[in-house]
């Protein structure tokens, strides 16, 4: 467990599922280990969230569920994104961009 | 799809499978965090850890798997659908707790349910739904003629062959034309034949529908040609299924149709009625088989081109692109030609300009045109009815309902310092009024589906299609009174129960304080009770009409006559021998013990007319007087159907073909062709003005030949030798009431008739019957519907009363205890009762009356503000307020002091 794991703002672990998710279908371990391994280990996403969210998405209809087999044979369910999901992901993933170019304009001011 | 749909219908989805696939929803749960748990170790293991080390880590890294579960089962939350679902549950739970209750609400909202259902299938039959299988129906109409006659428009759906064929050649707005016609006849030969409904129609005819023949086909063009068509014949399918169990090898077979032995060639679709104006056809002929059959027998093969015999409706379709303005415009030209074309070989006919004649492409159903009977008009009157009796009805259970609240006032206050919100508590009681509508709606399908049948034989022609269960359309109107009937019994107490306040209901006992009069009840029972005096007052006022149209002077007798028709059957006899035929049966009736008397005549009061150009010397504007009947009728006869002669003398048996030629003329005809001059020694011509005259001998009184409402006034008599004897059928006078000795005179007289020919005998009272339907149905209707209108609103009254009794109690105690008298309590409590019912009179008297504009029109001469009938229903009322609240005033005279007031 590194120090440098930051605590994720309000409302951004949706985008982040959302946006794993739509490189294609993907089991929850799989999201968690992707999203580590892009943010060079910088986000964490805790357990006790993720699987709540992944449920919370799909029940909007953002993502839907399938049960599949994984690599190594196990019966593991597979998220996937839908095409509201498609979206909702376009529109919060603008809204993100705005809103961090915003704060670093404030940040850089002076 | 748009996202909001897919969000709604993903929601509905999951929350299904939340709610009623808990089981597995928790396993995939399961199984899904332990693969993730699995996948981590297998991860820690690749770093050399030993497994059982790697699993413990991985299991610590995850957290607490029931927290995480508990956590994801939360977004679920607790949905509608699991609400709804225990809702229902506790619903379900409290009636079945309470069976009397539950069972006198399913059995009070069925009644009314059931009511509406059957009377919304027979409104949708009536007026609204199109005949079955009609091809584009908002094309297809049926012709409706008018033409001024006797100075006003007269509208007649009815004309002639010849008329038919003008119309398809004259117009061109027309896709096709059809010719729609039914009759009854013997069908089938000997002791198997049968007076049936047949449908006379067009080959053009078929193909006004989509429904193929269940067997073989139907007839064409070539088989309906002028003149004589060829005697083929399809049968219905329910003819085939009951006469021949469905076997497909009767095609080819003949069958006796009436006169004609026709081949059967085809049967029509299931289900298929045609456009069945007079029940549902058995078989169905073509046209020109007909119009041949019955002109021949006549004499003159003339049914094409004369235009003196009407019998048929004119069917056609719209072509598509044209206004409906347009074809009305289209048809009335082609009526006009049709018109000059009947006077270019008919003289006498009165002139286009006088005439007017107008045709208008009407609605096909006969019913819903302009000559339909008042029957529609009055269904739609009962389904209003019924509406009434659905309200009061949820009036009782709003009653019932209310006051179960206060009985659960505590329950309901308990629940809610728990910490239930009143909303959660409103849809709670909501549900299961909406649960107790249902079961009353699925009441009200059983009733309909079998107390129904006999509404509906009041109404409909064609009973055999009718039938609520397997109809669409009625079960979806079934369902929606069932939703209404839950709401409008649910809002208000549960809205009520929602708003009590919270601190008194949980202090007080059961009892004290809780005896309040509720304003809303008390405005329930006064609309129950107004209501069942609008529906009485309706009740009295066909009652009266049914007396009035009963004991109406028609101008001949009903209930001693009967009708005697010869069916020659193909049988051809030379005229003197047909003539012949009918001395020899009036002969043969006359020496039947129970026979008064018997003569001949041809036309039968409300079946056939009959007409014949005729002049009148020294008066040239006869035609502008009106159309005139004729009857030709044998010595007697006045005296075998009733007919008073009020001048001169009826026919005698020395009126014979040989002797002077002689007439008697109806008193109005009398007084419109020679206005203040006698009648009698007046002389009459028919046909042309070099006939010989002849005198008039008799002045009868007038009689009602196609209407009761109006007077045939131009009516006239000749003696049955002088003019077309072979035509004469039999009128029969019994002693006593004809229906009796119908199967006597039938017997007796079925001797006398030739090879394969027959008589068919008609009570005359079978006859006007059908003409006084609709106020027969009216009162049944009324009656059937006020009364139980009124005994729901006796129960609502009773409930309330013994309610209120039971409640105060304590207080009746006090009185007595005071020194109040029994007979003043019960004052008191009676006193209550007969309140509401005054109240409950003068605003449904009130109610009644401003109604009475609209339903004078179905009334037969009796004033819709008949002060009887008004005095009468109040009286009924306040009976029944006396009744209803007489057990619980007697009940309350009956208050033992001592014990109401130790109770405290």
């Amino acid at each position: 467990m590194s120090d440098e794991k930051l605590d994720l703002p309000q409302g951004t672990l949706d985008l982040l599922i959302l946006k794993a998710v739509s490189l294609g279908p993907m089991h929850g371990w799989a999201i968690s280990e992707r999203i580590r391994d892009v943010s060079r280990a910088t986000l964490q996403i805790p357990q006790g969230s993720l699987y709540p969210a992944l449920h919370r998405l799909e029940r909007r209809g953002w993502i839907t569920a399938e049960w599949g087999a994984s690599d190594n044979n196990r019966r593991a369910k597979y998220y996937q994104l839908t095409r509201s999901g498609r979206s909702q992901l376009q529109a919060e993933a603008d809204a993100w961009r705005s809103l961090t170019a915003a704060v670093s304009l404030v940040l850089d001011m002076g | 799809m748009p996202n909001w749909l897919n969000d709604v219908l993903s929601e509905i989805r999951y929350r299904f499978r939340a709610v009623f696939r808990k089981r597995a929803v928790e396993n995939d749960l399961d199984d899904e965090l332990r693969f993730h748990i699995e996948q981590e170790a297998k991860k820690l293991e690749a770093t050399g850890l030993p497994s059982h080390e790697a699993n413990r880590q991985a299991r610590i890294a995850f957290g607490g798997v029931e927290r995480i579960k508990d956590d994801t089962r939360d977004v679920n939350g607790v949905s509608w659908l699991e609400i709804l679902v225990q809702d229902l549950r506790y619903a379900a739970r409290g009636l079945r707790a309470r069976p009397a209750f539950t069972a006198s609400v399913i059995l009070t909202l069925g009644l009314g349910i059931g009511a509406n259902v059957a009377m919304f299938g027979i409104v949708d039959r009536l007026l609204i739904r199109a005949p079955a299988h009609l091809r584009d129906p908002s094309r297809v109409h049926r012709i409706y003629l008018t033409s001024v006659s006797d100075g006003r428009d007269v509208t007649d759906a009815f004309t002639e062959y010849a008329r038919y064929l003008d119309f398809a050649r004259f117009t061109k707005t027309l896709d096709a034309t059809a010719v729609l016609a039914s009759n009854q006849f013997a069908v089938g030969v000997g002791e198997d034949a049968k007076e049936m409904p047949i449908g006379i129609v067009s080959a053009s005819f078929w193909s006004f529908f989509d429904a193929k023949p269940a067997l073989g086909r139907y007839f064409t063009a070539s088989e309906d040609s002028i003149p004589t068509g060829s005697p083929v014949a399809v049968l219905s399918y329910a003819f085939w299924q009951a006469r021949y169990g469905g076997s497909p090898d009767i095609l080819g077979k003949s069958l006796q149709i009436g006169p004609a032995l026709c081949t059967i060639i085809g049967v029509a679709a299931g289900g298929f009625a045609g456009i069945p104006d007079d029940g549902v056809p058995a078989a169905f002929i073509p046209a020109t088989l007909y119009g041949y059959g019955v002109s021949s027998a006549r004499g003159s093969i003339d049914y094409y081109n004369t235009y003196h015999w009407g019998w048929l409706s004119v069917l056609v379709r719209r072509k598509p692109d044209v206004s409906l303005e347009a074809t009305n415009a289209d048809l009335t030209n082609a009526y006009r030609l049709s018109w000059e074309a009947e006077r270019a070989i008919s003289s006498n006919t009165t002139p286009v300009e006088v005439a007017r004649p107008r045709a208008v492409a009407g609605p096909v159903v006969f019913e819903r045109g302009p000559n339909a009977t008042p029957v529609a008009r009055l269904a739609l009157w009962i389904a209003g009815v019924a509406t009434i009796v659905l309200l009061i009805a949820c009036a009782n259970v709003a009653n019932l309902l209310l006051a179960r609240a206060l009985f659960r006032r505590r329950e309901i206050a308990l629940r809610l310092a728990l910490g239930a919100s009143r909303r959660r508590l409103f849809a709670q009681l909501l549900t299961e009024s909406l649960l107790l509508g249902t079961l009353g709606g699925v009441a009200g399908v059983a009733a309909a589906q079998w107390g129904g049948a006999i509404l509906r034989s009041l109404f409909l022609t064609d009973v055999a299609t009718a039938g609520v269960v397997r109809d669409v359309r009625t079960l979806v109107f079934a369902g929606a009174a069932a939703l209404v009937a839950g709401l409008l019994t649910g809002v208000v107490p549960s809205l009520q129960a929602g708003r009590a306040a919270l601190a008194p209901a949980l202090k007080t006992g059961a009892r004290e304080g809780t005896y309040q009069r509720s304003r809303t009840r008390t405005l329930l029972l006064v609309l129950q009770s107004a209501m069942s005096v609008l529906l009485l007052v309706g009740a009295g006022l066909f009652v009266r009409s049914l007396h009035n149209v009963r004991s109406m002077r028609l101008g001949y007798d009903v209930d001693p006559v009967l009708y005697v028709e010869l069916n020659l059957r193909g049988l051809r006899l030379p005229i003197d021998q047909r003539a012949e035929l009918a001395r020899r049966l009036v002969d043969a009736a006359r020496s039947i013990p129970e026979v008064q008397s018997a003569a001949r005549g041809i036309s039968v009061p409300f079946w056939s007319t009959e007409s014949l150009g005729f002049i009148v010397p020294g008066v040239d504007s006869l035609r502008r007087i009106g159309r005139f009947t004729v009857q030709m009728a044998s010595a007697d006869y006045f005296t075998a159907v009733g007919t008073r002669i009020l001048k001169g003398r009826a026919f005698t048996d020395a009126d014979r073909a040989d002797g002077p030629l002689v007439a008697v003329v109806s008193q109005g005809m009398a007084d419109a062709v020679w206005p203040g001059k006698n009648a009698i020694g007046q002389c009459i011509k028919i046909d042309r003005p070099a006939d010989p005259c002849r005198m008039v001998v008799g002045v009868a009184e007038n009689i009602h030949q196609n209407s009761l409402t109006e007077n045939q006034k131009l009516q006239y008599y000749l003696p049955s030798d002088q003019m077309r004897p072979n035509e004469a059928n039999v009128f029969i006078r019994t002693r006593g009431d004809a229906s009796a000795h119908a199967e006597t005179v039938r017997r007796a007289l079925q001797k006398v008739m030739p090879g394969a020919s027959y008589v068919s005998v008609m009570p005359m009272r079978e006859i006007i019957d059908p003409r006084q339907r609709s106020w027969q149905i009216g009162a049944t209707m009324f009656l059937v519907f006020g009364a139980l209108a009124l005994l729901l609103a006796a129960i609502g009254l009773y409930s309330v009363i013994a309610y209120g009794v039971a409640q105060r109690t304590q207080e009746i105690g006090v009185r007595i205890a005071l020194g109040a008298g029994a007979t003043d309590v019960m004052r008191l409590v009676l006193g209550q009762g007969l309140r509401f019912a005054v109240v409950g009179i003068v605003i449904g008297g009130a109610a009644a009356w401003s109604a009475s504009r609209w339903v004078g029109p179905l009334l037969f001469s009796v004033s819709p503000k008949d002060p009887v009938i008004y005095g009468t229903v109040a009286l009924a009322l306040l009976a029944a307020a006396l009744l209803a609240s007489a057990i619980p005033a007697v009940r309350a005279a009956r208050v033992d002091p001592n014990v109401a007031l130790r109770s405290e």
